[in-house]
């Protein structure tokens, strides 16, 4: 954890960061294991914003959608990506209990239809095990194992490859 | 005129062209226009501009601290100028918009919109530019409302201990569940490494750049819910749609801008109120404040505003609502949460529980285990393992009803609080002598004032002066000058075991003789205990030390430390006591020793007006004194 936010700190810090950052989902936001603490150093870095260094006529933004936002707005294909590397360890909850504000975000995020949704809960509480396949599960991970289930559930299989 | 000229030719130097002549006629046509109506004059384009009346001479003064934002060589200070100088730019050629550059009908999509509204320009002679970035950014966000975020005070945090305002754009395809997903505009400084005090002071001169950001509120949430501990407000507003519109253009051109940060003035709070002011040039907000702004006075100012609240939400932090959880368990349910906690199996711990309590019990098990975690008091592996395991856990529970364990709402809110500054005459007695007397306090907030819409515990008075008269002497006196008093108390229970202190620096009077109390500049500070409950009592314990400065004094100096203790109690909402003594032993400069002992009461009559009863008992060097007082309050 502690690395990561270093290295988060330096791209923030580098202004050549934003121009280097890649367009798709490699490389965008810091990148989140499930369960890590999240006190310490971390507001700080959450906090900082870079802006104006390049001149460029924009936005700043916060480090954790850097390389990821067009004039501060997260680019479509790495919404799902940014979104579960902030909630993460939310997300695991709110799936186990079959509810919440996270859960709800995020199949408003990949477009879950609203008479789809009771479902898109159920499935993933039932498959809790499968999504979050063990304590140290990253983003990448979870989406996986999102996709595995969804794509196995005849009602929700075509919200698979929205994930 | 011979400025419109040169201004034209510039852009002609700069490979304008084509149609050149027809469009400096219309371009000549457009500001003659916008002189003749005296556009530079109106709110809207002070609005735009942030434009502000100079304090003491005549004129105005751009509060941009960017020379990109004012398009006229004068433009910080000439708004007819710059008028002039952006209806010329309006007319520069289309270029390929990128990252690095915009056109200016672009770039300043507000002002642009807003002079195309009243001057009716003529697409044929002034040709619409595609815009495509701002455009997209627009599209991105699909506004349909705007929402007031406010996180309360986090005493921790010098940049935030007054709170923090922030503005929500929310989508057209969100709502009360997800909106998380809607984006923050924030203002904020970025003070780099500067600790506390620094920072206060190199932000009370303008040294740090301030800027506007976007990002996903869902960040936000996770800065000051998650990590800070801070219950966020969310005061939902009756915009209408092109009202929306225009604060987004507007947003948009004050993105890359820099406005130097000023922490008791152009602060996060003030620049929204600005923002406010474009999308409704009706509202006059920032115009009430002069001198310093405080968040949950903006709040309030808005809030005030005949029927632009829509709702307000409610969003309570991690520890709130782990708190709240951990009240609803009885003990013999605590005690199943522990030795889940204790990694016992979830199966054997939840055997004897009903049903209806296991899912509980799991939720406030892995609550208290991320805050753990948080707080690093596990071994970071351990507690992964046991997160996965408690969530598995609940998986196999039903879902159940939603809100059973949610925090009820505070009342008041935030904005229903007393206002921050403070006046005070009072009458009272000291040492057998009648005194009068007469303070002002800028802000905050401190123990005794009125309950709700602060956090409890904290104190923060800042610049609070206080005159006084006293009988058979003719002149008036300062009593005190504090400059800054922080107070953080904080009680402890069986979870959490936050460290109480307190850091206060001023001028104050001490007693050297029966006759003489000379003026020491005193920093007092202290760390402590405080145990209880803000609704009946707490107890509280400190050990504090002293440092007075003074040319009357031996040394001219006293160093002193000794303990303090006291009781807060809160019998019912509109009266609070609060009764201390205090110990303090001087064994360097200065030798001496002080001991008082003081029961503090006030009434709140309303949330402006509140009366003060203060009784004190004590021993300074060889004097002892008794003193009296009586004070109302008026809070505005």
């Amino acid at each position: 954890m502690k690395n990561k936010l270093i290295i988060a700190a330096l791209v923030t810090l580098s202004p050549l960061g934003a121009a280097m950052a890649a367009p798709n989902n490699v490389g965008c936001g810091v990148g989140a294991i499930i369960f890590e603490g999240q006190t310490g150093v971390a507001p700080q870095v959450l906090a900082v914003t870079t802006n104006g260094t390049l001149g460029n006529q924009t936005f700043g933004i916060t480090s954790g959608t850097l390389g990821c936002a067009k004039d501060g707005v997260v680019a479509n294909p790495v919404k799902v990506s940014l979104f579960l590397d902030t909630n993460l360890d939310k997300l695991a909850y709110d799936m186990a209990v079959g509810q919440g504000e996270t859960l709800e975000s995020l199949a408003n995020l990949i477009g879950v239809d609203s008479a789809h949704k009771a479902a898109f809960f159920a499935a993933t509480k039932s498959n809790f095990a499968e999504i979050v396949s063990s304590e140290q599960a990253d983003t990448q991970d979870v989406i996986a194992g999102l996709n595995r289930v969804l794509a196995q559930n005849g009602e929700l299989a075509q919200y698979a490859r929205l994930v | 005129m011979s400025r419109i000229a040169g201004l034209l030719l510039l852009l002609n130097v700069l490979g304008w062209s084509a149609p050149v002549v027809a469009a400096d006629d219309y371009a000549r046509q457009l500001i003659a226009q916008a002189r003749a109506d005296n556009l530079a004059d109106t709110r809207q384009w002070r609005a735009l501009l942030h434009y502000r009346d100079n304090l003491l001479f005549p004129g105005v003064t751009g509060q941009a601290d960017d020379s990109r934002f004012y398009l006229a060589a004068g433009g910080k200070t000439d708004p007819r100028a710059e008028l002039d100088a952006t209806i010329a730019a309006f007319f520069a050629p289309p270029i390929v918009e990128t990252d690095m550059v915009q056109h200016p009908q672009c770039r300043f999509i507000a002002r642009y919109q807003w002079l195309y509204e009243v001057l009716d320009f003529d697409a044929a002679r002034l040709p619409p530019q595609p815009c495509e970035r701002f455009r997209a950014w627009r599209a991105a966000l699909n506004a349909s409302a705007l929402t007031l975020v406010f996180p309360s005070a986090y005493i921790n945090n010098p940049s935030s201990m007054f709170g923090h305002t922030l503005l929500r754009v929310d989508a057209a395809d969100q709502d009360q569940r997800t909106r998380l997903l809607g984006y923050a505009i924030n203002y904020a400084v970025e003070p780099g490494g500067d600790n506390g005090g620094l920072f206060i002071l190199k932000s009370l001169v303008g040294a740090y750049p301030g800027t506007f950001s976007l990002s996903p509120y869902y960040v936000k949430v996770k800065e000051y819910s998650d990590m800070e501990n801070r219950d966020i407000w969310e005061y939902r507003l009756n915009f209408t749609q092109p009202e929306i519109d225009r604060l987004l253009m507007h947003a948009w051109e004050l993105g890359p801008t820099r406005f130097d940060y000023y922490f008791f003035d152009e602060n996060c709070a003030y620049h929204l109120l600005s923002l406010f002011e474009v999308a409704r040039p009706s509202l006059q907000l920032t115009g009430r404040f002069r001198g310093w702004v405080i968040p949950v006075d903006t709040v309030r100012s808005l809030a005030e505003q005949e029927g632009i609240l829509a709702e307000v939400v409610y969003r309570p932090a991690n520890n709130t609502r782990l708190r709240e959880r951990l009240t609803r368990l009885d003990a013999i349910e605590r005690r199943a949460v522990d030795r889940l906690l204790e990694e016992e199996s979830p199966d054997t711990v939840l055997q004897a529980v009903p049903a209806e309590r296991q899912a509980r019990l799991l939720e406030a098990a892995y609550a208290l285990l991320r805050y753990e975690d948080g707080a690093r008091s596990r071994g970071h592996a351990d507690a992964a393992r046991l997160s996965r395991r408690l969530l598995l856990a609940r998986s196999r529970l039903p879902t159940g009803e939603d809100g059973d364990v949610a925090p009820a709402v505070p009342a008041p809110r935030p904005d229903q609080g007393h206002p921050t500054r403070r006046l005070a005459v009072s009458a009272g007695r000291d040492d057998g002598r009648d005194f009068q007397g007469l303070a002002f306090r800028p802000a905050y907030n401190d123990l005794l004032d009125p309950s709700g819409g602060y956090t409890e515990g904290a104190q923060i008075n800042f610049l609070d002066v206080a005159l006084r008269h006293e009988q058979g002497r003719g002149h008036l006196s300062v009593e005190k000058l504090t400059l800054v008093d922080i107070y953080s108390l904080a009680p402890r229970d069986g979870f959490f075991k936050p460290v109480s202190w307190k850091i206060n620096t001023g001028f104050a009077r001490t007693r050297l003789n029966d006759d003489e109390r000379i003026a020491v500049y005193r920093t007092n500070g202290g760390a402590g205990l405080a145990l209880g409950n803000w609704n009946r009592a707490v107890v509280y314990g400190f050990m504090e030390g002293t440092f007075d400065v003074g040319g009357e004094l031996e040394s001219n100096y006293a160093l002193g430390i000794g303990p303090s203790a006291g009781l807060f109690f809160h019998p019912y909402p509109a009266w609070k006591l609060n009764l201390y003594a205090r110990w303090q032993d001087y064994p360097l400069g200065d030798r001496h020793r002080e001991h008082e002992i003081n029961l503090e009461q006030s009434v709140s009559l309303n949330r402006r007006h509140a009366l003060r009863l203060a009784l004190s008992n004590g021993r300074e060097r060889d004097v002892e004194y008794t003193t009296a007082s009586v004070a109302w309050h008026w809070y505005f």
